[in-house]
């Protein structure tokens, strides 16, 4: 999965600047698209593209439950966020709708890797490759049951292995 | 080897256990509201399915209602829509509803216990984050988004991966508890464990510093328990629980058997070991103040505010966030918290907003005046608290101290019905989180209890409520 990186180089990324609660409200998952990041970055809408990945520091997606946190990145075309760390409920609910992955990375990555940098994240070998500097990073594994929740497609698709 | 009682309550509610899989587990009472389930009703009606056990499943309305005159009709047409669309999907799929005109509605952490919807040992889940307010009644409570909404009304079920265990130990008696309140507990807690501290954890609050905690202020820690990371927070049912939940409207018929029940079982055993341990001694410990944009950044009412490098402790991303929340809050360090002014004040939340919160509050108010650049309001948790409020005259002790005194809901606290900071205010409020925006774009939260946040009213800027006499 290749993409360019969106950096926000801060811990602590919380859901009401992902996607402010006044517009909780809109049902339209793509109208709440236009709104996502308001609360942190005016411009997002004039950088991110369709396969985009952000990356950030710790606990990212901390405070509400809202999903509609990773649906507003989602509909705007981030295929994934690369942090240091993640608020649990945010991560859940990032693979339940099989949204966007949510891939914890290191500190070599979280230094290494720059805003527009090209990346190919192979969730198999859990690699991330940084093309624009032809370097490699290790990505750390998902636990086995996110792991099955994200192969099956989400929650709703998910059954357990059978004996 | 003993176990905790988050590993009893958990062990007792495994539908399906296997191995290097996640564990299916029962839930007891689901609690729905406005904001975080409409899509998951979507998807039932998409998947031609029904609501599992919608005698299970209890609704309100508190994020977007409005708080000022409910004979009114709603102004906010997307607000009106999204409270309608739960009246309707609780008409089509059969489940209780306490709607705008209940004497029952209010925000929903402050009505399931109000009224005997929150029971010891049983979990517990809600398409929010505060839902771990519950764990003051010895409950597993779980904030989740709207998927596993949609997957709870559908199979009174969820998959989860088991949390570690967390033992949060408060030890000591604080000096003025009327001053020095279960807010200033938690803030502390969370100072020093940081916003991070819990994550994938269930902490349970123990020791001699929460024993002596009401069930309005063991509600106030727990409901914070996310702030700290954490999945969820507990504190194991005592003698106040039990009277506290005893004649409830939705109290059990066989109470008394399932009190006996509870009293051998829902306790940590004595030899039982935790993932993780903190202790919080708070024989000294002053009113809490946050001066920054996560909860984490908080310190003493009688300090300055910290430098960017004292906070960071050599982090540099930390010391980046405390530079940022500065500016934001259009702050400097050195500036000693008595001497920042306020514009706002907004007493109200799941945090802070029960029946004691505002009983403290309003001993401070009591033939005093907001200050004259202030404006200043109380948002009852629920009808009934406002109910029972006014019942002891509080309303009045408010409203002639020139506070507004509304209808209950979330309010301010997340900014999503009318009642928002304007871009620059500063606000002393009551509730949960001080990230940028939360209470209105551009506006400037500062969290603090209940009694910091009159004294604040009163004094057009923070002031050390341990000065004040509160007996």
């Amino acid at each position: 999965m290749k993409g360019n990186i969106i950096k926000y180089a801060r811990d602590n990324i919380d859901t009401d600047v992902i996607i402010p609660g006044q517009y909780l409200k809109v049902h339209d998952y793509t109208e709440l698209a236009t709104h996502a990041m308001e609360g942190l970055d005016p411009d997002f809408h004039s950088k991110v593209k369709e396969g985009d990945f952000i990356l950030s520091g710790k606990n990212f997606g901390c405070g509400s439950s809202r999903e509609h946190a990773p649906i507003a990145l989602s509909h705007c075309g981030v295929k994934a966020i690369l942090a240091l760390s993640f608020a649990r409920i945010f991560y859940r609910n990032s693979v339940d709708g099989a949204f966007l992955l949510p891939i914890e990375i290191d500190q070599d990555a979280y230094d290494g890797i720059s805003e527009g940098d090209e990346i190919d994240i192979d969730v198999s070998k859990n690699e991330i490759k940084n093309i624009t500097k032809n370097q490699t990073y290790k990505m750390k594994p998902f636990s086995e049951i996110i792991g099955k929740i994200i192969a099956a497609g989400g929650l709703f698709m998910y059954k357990p292995d059978q004996d | 080897m003993g176990k905790t009682l988050f590993e009893k309550i958990w062990e007792s509610h495994i539908v399906v256990e296997k191995q290097n899989e996640p564990d299916l587990i029962y839930i007891d009472r689901h609690l729905v509201h406005e904001v975080t389930s409409p899509q998951a009703f979507d998807g039932l009606r998409m998947n031609n399915r029904k609501v599992r056990r919608p005698d299970l499943t209890i609704a309100t309305m508190d994020h977007n209602v409005p708080t000022s005159d409910r004979s009114l009709p709603i102004l906010d047409q997307t607000s009106a829509v999204q409270i309608k669309t739960l009246e309707n999907n609780c008409k089509d799929f059969g489940i209780k509803l306490f709607d705008i005109n209940s004497p029952n509605q209010g925000i929903v952490h402050v009505i399931g216990p109000q009224l005997g919807i929150t029971l010891p040992g049983s979990t517990i889940v809600c398409g929010d984050s505060h839902t771990s307010t519950h764990g003051a009644f010895g409950a597993l409570a779980l904030g989740i988004g709207t998927s596993e909404v949609e997957h709870v009304l559908a199979s009174q079920t969820l998959w989860l991966e088991k949390p570690k265990t967390f033992e949060v130990r408060v030890e000591g008696k604080r000096k003025n508890p009327h001053a020095v309140t279960a807010k200033d507990i938690i803030l502390s807690i969370i100072k020093n464990i940081g916003t991070a501290g819990g994550t994938g954890t269930v902490i349970e609050y123990r020791g001699e510093g929460i024993r002596d905690l009401s069930m309005d202020q063991r509600m106030t820690i727990c409901n914070m328990s996310i702030e700290g990371g954490a999945r969820a927070g507990l504190v194991a049912p005592d003698q106040k629980t039990f009277d506290y939940l005893r004649g409830r409207e939705y109290t059990p018929k066989n109470y008394d058997s399932l009190v006996d029940s509870w009293k051998d079982t829902l306790k940590t055993d004595s030899d039982a070991t935790f993932d993780k341990q903190f202790i919080l001694d708070i024989n000294d410990i002053a009113p809490q103040v946050s001066w920054g944009t996560n909860p984490e950044m908080t310190c003493n009412v009688d300090e300055p505010i910290p430098s960017s490098d004292e906070f960071s402790n050599g982090n540099a991303n930390q010391k980046k966030g405390a530079e940022k929340a500065l500016e934001y809050m259009d702050l400097e360090s050195g500036t000693m918290i008595e001497d920042i002014k306020i514009d706002r004040v907004f007493i109200g939340s799941c945090t802070n907003a029960r029946l004691e919160d505002l009983i403290e509050a309003s001993k401070i108010v009591q033939g005093q005046k907001v200050a004259s650049n202030v404006k200043a309001m109380v948002v009852p948790g629920s009808q009934m608290v406002k109910k029972q409020a006014e019942e002891m005259g509080l309303d009045k002790i408010f409203i002639d101290a020139n506070f507004e005194w509304r209808a209950a809901g979330c309010s301010m606290c997340l900014g999503m019905n009318p009642d928002i900071l304007s871009p620059g205010e500063r606000c002393a409020s009551t509730s949960n989180r001080n990230f940028e925006g939360r209470q209105g774009n551009g506006g400037r939260t500062h969290l603090v209890s209940p009694v910091m946040a009159a004294a604040a009213a009163i004094n057009g800027h923070f002031v050390d409520v341990r000065k004040l006499d509160l007996n």
